[in-house]
């Protein structure tokens, strides 16, 4: 790409806040045209944000944007699409109860007078789909086509106008990789049509095919611009995650729980091919008593997945989960429960909390789920069981009739806890169980789970923190793509450091290292 | 690629056609055409006689006795299909009888009545939709509002029935075409003739322009989400199917007070409850996303044609009707559950 040619678009600053969170702050952007720019960074670090503001979803706070030399503020998509700003958004952003043609064409339909011809809007909407290759019939409702074909109806969507910039925002999630190749064809070929595009993607593999040049965020600020063949992928990884390879190599690993071969006879947990079409590969998985095991990997490289369908919370569609020894379907997070497995979600304010019950009521909840919705438990074995987690897991202010929201958010990680912990639970899957709490309060809740796992326990603990994975797990397994991938035995030579240059890996150097 | 292509091109084309003729989003109206064609036929059998029980005056007089709730269940049907509601109808069609039984007296022109009483529905409608768009207030609540609302109105402008005289009036109201003679005879008249024209529009609206196609986007049931990424505007359309709706119920209100002759506001109470059946069973899907303007032309059919049978039965009781139109609505619901669950 010569840097000869003027960017068609530039965004200068770009500073948006929105309550409580500044998603996005002074950030700078250009796009040439005929290249593809890769948008990188972690879920949350203003990828999504950063691309809303382009096409005019979202008014920035501060900034500037220039398009074609021209200054503007888009207050509407609308807006944005006559600028040629064409976007494919991440979740198939059409609407299934119309036929294809129309989410193909709609804005853009062929129109005797005020009424749309639906005859030539059908043979438009076909032309569109087979420059893609894709041969549906253009009559039929979009939902009752797979999520691929979408996919790709909106990309169609996207080329009807005449886009200088097309946005692709992880156009690939649900694709398959024939479906990825052919894609990537005709990305080609927008491109050598002069087509800016900006390509938002979690695989690295698909990154360093087909971007040139990429840009990367970390917590809604720039890190920087680079040439794609200038920035190794470990590199690339650390930016992402944002520490120095150096200063990840040197933070010590402590208290490691040196995995002899103690476990023996039949693991707590047991996967064998468990997967789930499109969210994460078939992986196996063994869980001993007293055992914590980390999964670490990107956000959105399939940990969270992974956990969800241990827990129930999705259906695999493949393989089989025995839980000591014994084949078990979980169709629902309740049988879950009624199995002795546990589950703290990553996402605490949607799936963990309930801010408006109290303490004690969020504490109750699981032991009322155990015991089904008809009988009720006792108040005093409720203020039994309150009592008793608040003190062992130090859950301040001590005041069970508190409304959990006015809690810190680290007290709220405990109370969530101490919900599932009140089920005596056999096995607990914690998902990001100290995102967002101060550094005391994360020791602690390290405390418990070691604790816990003493007391024989099987733990499944997932954390973007390496050093915390580090810090309480025995076994660490890489997720790296969809793909649950090596097995790592904690020891002072895995390092947060050896993590990384682990998750950058490609698969194959990952199969011969 | 080859699992993602379906060669059309060697498909017959009958097999095409079939499978559109098919197509899950029919299905909800073909049940209502299909309850029709079997209300029909059981009419034929129990009362066919001599000159049988399909007949154009059977037609004619259900179009008559059915205009304003078929143009009623036409600004309902837009309101349905962006997962709406609007309960305000009823209490529209009292309020603008009214206004045109005392504003008549006062030697207005008629067509400047008539107006009045249009503009007053869209007014009603308006508000109700920038309660549902730009407060974000649920159209249940809005639209519930304004029926106490128009109610309260009519209430004030009078608490009797008042006897429209007007000449004028009374003219366009007896003013009708008679095709045929006896059984086979056809009588057109105003109000069916201002319905027919509705449906033709609100068809044309619905299925042929871009609006039409939001409303249903809208539907979808992501608060125009999508509709928006796709540079269409959600919020004016929402909007506008209040206001359609609202207008829709005027013009009822006109034809109502053709009907009857009168104004009275304890008239259509619950008339937005019909309206809401006739299109529900005309297929339209409760839950917003799905329908068709002709499906609600078959519904409020239904709903007339289950009055007929009722009193050609002899049970002259009006509450057979609520409990024969209380039983094909729960079916047709149950039937759209089933539509609707396979979708997700």
């Amino acid at each position: 790409m010569s840097q000869a040619t003027s960017p068609v678009v530039e965004m200068t600053g770009i500073t948006i806040e929105f309550p409580g969170v500044k998603a996005l702050d002074g950030v700078d952007f250009r796009l040439f045209p005929g290249e593809v720019h890769a948008l990188m960074g972690e879920n949350g670090a203003g990828k999504s944000t950063l691309i809303k503001v382009l096409t005019g979803v979202y008014q920035a706070g501060a900034g500037r944007i220039v398009v074609d030399g021209v200054e503007r503020t888009f207050s509407g998509t609308d807006e944005a699409q006559e600028a040629g700003i064409s976007t494919v958004y991440q979740e198939v952003n059409l609407v299934g109860n119309l036929s294809v043609a129309e989410n193909v064409m709609l804005g853009h339909e062929p129109r005797t007078g005020p009424f749309i011809s639906w005859r030539a809007m059908r043979r438009a909407a076909r032309e569109y789909l087979a420059r893609l290759h894709v041969d549906v019939d253009p009559g039929a409702e979009l939902s009752s086509l797979s999520v691929a074909v979408q996919q790709l109806c909106a990309i169609a969507r996207a080329t009807v106008v005449d886009a200088k910039v097309l946005i692709l925002d992880e156009p690939t999630s649900s694709l398959q990789k024939n479906e990825v190749d052919e894609l990537f064809a005709v990305v080609r070929e927008l491109k050598e049509r002069g087509v800016a595009i900006l390509f938002v993607s979690h695989f690295l593999d698909q990154v360093y095919e087909i971007s040139d040049r990429m840009t990367v965020l970390r917590n809604g600020r720039l890190v920087g611009e680079y040439l794609t063949p200038e920035l190794p992928r470990l590199e690339l990884v650390s930016k992402m995650i944002g520490r120095a390879e150096g200063e990840l190599g040197s933070i010590e690993a402590r208290a490691h729980r040196v995995a002899e071969s103690a476990h023996d006879g039949t693991p707590r947990v047991r996967a064998v091919g468990l997967g789930k079409h499109g969210r994460v590969e078939p992986f196996d998985l063994e869980l001993f008593p007293g055992q914590i095991v980390g999964l670490v990997g990107l956000l959105g490289s399939g940990r969270t997945e992974a956990a969800r369908l241990i827990y129930g919370a999705d259906r695999p569609d493949s393989g089989e989960l025995e839980l000591d020894g014994k084949r078990v379907r979980l169709p629902h997070p309740n049988a879950a429960l009624r199995h002795d497995v546990a589950f703290s979600s990553e996402d605490r304010k949607r799936e963990g909390i309930i801010g408006d019950l109290t303490v004690r009521e969020n504490i109750a909840l699981a032991v009322q789920t155990v015991r089904g919705v008809w009988r009720r438990v006792p108040k005093k074995e409720i203020d039994e069981i309150v009592d008793r987690f608040m003190e062992a897991l130090n859950i301040h202010p001590r005041n069970p009739a508190m409304l959990l929201k006015n809690l810190s958010g680290g007290n709220q990680q405990k109370v969530l806890l101490a919900r599932w912990l009140a089920t005596s639970p056999k096995v607990l899957v914690l998902d990001e169980p100290t995102r967002g709490i101060d550094v005391g309060a994360k020791a602690e809740v390290q405390r418990l789970v070691i604790e816990l796992a003493d007391r024989g326990m099987s733990v499944l603990f997932i954390s973007s923190e390496f050093e915390e994975v580090l810090r309480v797990s025995e076994r660490v397994r890489i997720v790296r793509d969809r793909v649950v991938a090596d097995e790592l035995v904690n020891g002072p030579e895995l390092t947060s450091q050896v993590l990384v240059e682990r998750i950058a890996q490609t698969p194959e150097k990952g199969a011969v290292a | 690629m080859t699992t993602l292509t379906s060669p059309t091109s060697t498909t017959p084309r009958w097999r095409t056609a079939l499978r559109r003729a098919t197509d899950r989003r029919y299905m909800p109206v073909a049940g209502s055409v299909l309850t029709l064609v079997l209300m029909l036929v059981v009419g034929e059998m129990r009362y066919g006689g001599s000159s049988g029980f399909l007949t154009p005056r059977l037609v004619s007089n259900l179009l008559v006795d059915n205009s304003y709730l078929l143009v009623l269940a036409i600004g309902m049907t837009f309101v349905i299909i962006t997962g709406g509601i609007d309960l305000s109808v009823g209490a529209v069609v009292a309020l603008t009888g009214l206004v045109i039984a005392t504003l008549l007296p006062m030697g207005l022109p008629l067509p400047v009545v008539l107006l009045v009483a249009v503009l007053i529905g869209s007014a009603m409608g308006l508000i109700i939709g920038v309660m549902v768009q730009v407060f974000d207030i649920q159209p249940f609540i809005a639209s519930l509002g304004v029926m106490f609302l128009a109610r309260g109105l009519a209430n004030v402008v009078s608490v009797n029935s008042l006897a429209i005289t007007d000449e004028g009036f009374a003219s366009l109201a007896a003013w009708n075409v008679t095709f045929g003679e006896k059984a086979n005879q056809f009588r057109l008249n105003a109000a069916m003739l201002v319905a027919l024209v509705l449906l033709i529009v609100g068809f044309y609206l619905l299925h042929y322009t871009r609006f039409g196609r939001t409303v249903y986007g809208v539907g979808v049931g992501d608060a125009g989400n999508a509709i928006d990424l796709m540079g269409l505007r959600a919020g004016r359309t929402v909007l506008w199917v209040y206001v359609i709706s609202g207008t829709c119920a005027g013009i009822a209100g006109i034809l109502f007070a053709l009907y009857t002759k009168s104004g009275y506001n304890l008239t259509g109470i619950g008339m937005e409850l019909d309206a809401i059946a006739a299109v529900v069973i005309g297929g339209t899907i409760l839950t917003g996303g799905g329908g068709y303007i002709l499906g609600t032309a078959v519904g409020v059919m239904v709903y007339g044609l289950i009055q007929v049978l009722i009193s050609r039965e002899g049970l002259g009781e009006a509450w057979w009707t609520k409990i024969f139109i209380g039983a094909v609505l729960l079916v047709f619901v149950i039937v759209q559950r089933f539509l609707t669950a396979r979708r997700r």
